[in-house]
């Protein structure tokens, strides 16, 4: 496999996204994700050799947890949409961008809201404190509806969307784009376990899913 | 880590309202908030009606901005629950989570769910395409079940069998048509007899 192009490719990808924090949050998602179509997939040795049918070229997709230096080779089609799915279409809807969560206002909670209580922490909100307004006027704690609009951008109460960060859009229409050239139905994960010495991502090196469990 | 304090919370408010609800939250154990057991009434009208479901509950780490994993310990005949595992096709428990969901209104969903089967969304396509294609037969099953699994109470499905055996039926009949009742004994002596 050329696994030299499709690793400056992925790094190329890597570096566009210049959020490293988002990273860091989707990775184990993608980890996740992986380590359950590996599960799901017998492992054959190639699918290809046994297969004179197949003609279209497979769908390769390189993921990397820069953290725990573990990466992942996922091959297949059709069904590598809604694995991907997983990660903001079929799993709710996207993170709110940046922009917008910083947007929102602070209010100060006054004697008429006495009693009332963050939707998320369940606890009562402090005469004199400050809560997070949303555009659709529910109010949580700061922290609380921060945390959550970083993973899902809707409004826990009334699913109000938050706009998500442009490239989450480009991503979708790309998706959309692609779906007609998947026809493809195997799925084939490798995961491989980076050496510290030098990225050797052989085959040689793969190593079953127990490398993925976090 | 998860919130802990809003799973005391939440248990709290769940007990205080019990006797409305009819909806129970109690920990697995001692040792953790994390493992928990759920507990709804069969609704009204349904075929689920009279039971008691158990539902086993685990937090993730990251809840409640993750949603509950839950899974029916009560076995249960449900387009939507896999007859097999219990696992529920639920979207509240999925993509559709939000973290002002509790584990009292997320319980509450699972038994509206047994009230409103939603059989082209489906979790077990057997009892999915036998309430679509024999509606009838589906209720007489998921009664059956009911009758068999829910109802600690009442005498269980073999000794039914057993006491309408003693009655001098033969027992493959007196399975099948206590079956065909849908559990219910008295129906299933009277369907014998006039048999
Ligand atoms: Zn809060
Ligand atoms: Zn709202």
């Amino acid at each position: 496999m050329d696994s030299e192009a499709e690793f400056s490719s992925f790094f190329d990808w890597l570096t566009r996204r210049d959020r490293a924090r988002e990273l860091s949050v989707l990775m184990p998602l993608i980890l996740g994700a992986a380590a359950a179509a590996s599960a799901a997939t017998p492992d054959t040795e190639d699918p290809d050799a046994g297969n004179p049918e197949r003609r279209t070229p497979r769908e390769r997709i390189v993921l990397i947890d820069p953290f725990s230096q573990r990466v992942a080779v996922i091959e297949g089609g059709s069904d590598l949409d809604s694995l991907l799915q997983g990660l903001g279409g079929k799993d709710g809807q996207p993170p709110a961008s940046k922009a917008s969560i910083d947007a929102m206002p602070s209010v100060e909670i006054g004697e008429a809201d006495g009693g009332s209580e963050c939707a998320i922490c369940l606890e009562q909100f402090e005469v004199d404190g400050v809560a997070k307004e949303m555009p659709c006027n529910h109010r949580f704690h700061g922290g609380c509806i921060e945390q959550w609009l970083t993973l899902h951008g809707s409004c826990p109460v009334c699913r109000f969307t938050m706009p998500v960060e442009e490239e989450e859009v480009v991503k979708k229409s790309e998706e959309r784009g692609g779906e007609g050239r998947r026809v493809d139905g195997e799925i084939r994960v490798r995961v491989f376990v980076h050496n510290r010495r030098r990225a050797s991502e052989g085959p040689d090196q793969a190593s079953d899913e127990d490398t993925m469990q976090s | 880590m998860v919130d802990f304090a809003r799973v005391q919370k939440e248990l709290q408010e769940c007990s205080r309202d019990i006797e409305r609800s009819g909806i129970k939250v109690i920990p697995k154990s001692e040792a953790t908030l994390a493992r928990l057991i759920g507990t709804i009434p069969g609704p009204v009208g349904t075929p689920y009606e009279g039971g008691t479901f158990q539902i086993d509950i685990a937090l993730p780490d990251a809840y409640p901005f993750e949603p509950p994993k839950m899974q029916f310990t009560t076995k249960v005949w449900h387009p939507n629950i896999s007859s097999q595992s219990g696992a529920i096709c639920l979207d509240i428990l999925k993509d559709q989570w939000s973290p002002a969901l509790t584990l009292k209104t997320a319980l509450l969903s699972v038994q509206a769910l047994l009230s409103a089967p939603q059989p082209d969304d489906p979790q077990d396509a057997v009892v999915a395409q036998q309430y679509l294609k024999d509606y009838q037969t589906f209720v007489g099953t998921a009664r059956y079940w009911t009758e068999t699994f829910a109802k600690k109470s009442s005498l269980g499905i073999v000794e039914k069998v057993q006491k309408l055996v003693e009655m001098g039926f033969p027992e493959a009949q007196a399975r099948s048509t206590l079956e065909a009742a849908g559990g219910d004994e008295n129906l299933a002596l009277e369907k014998l007899c006039s048999g």
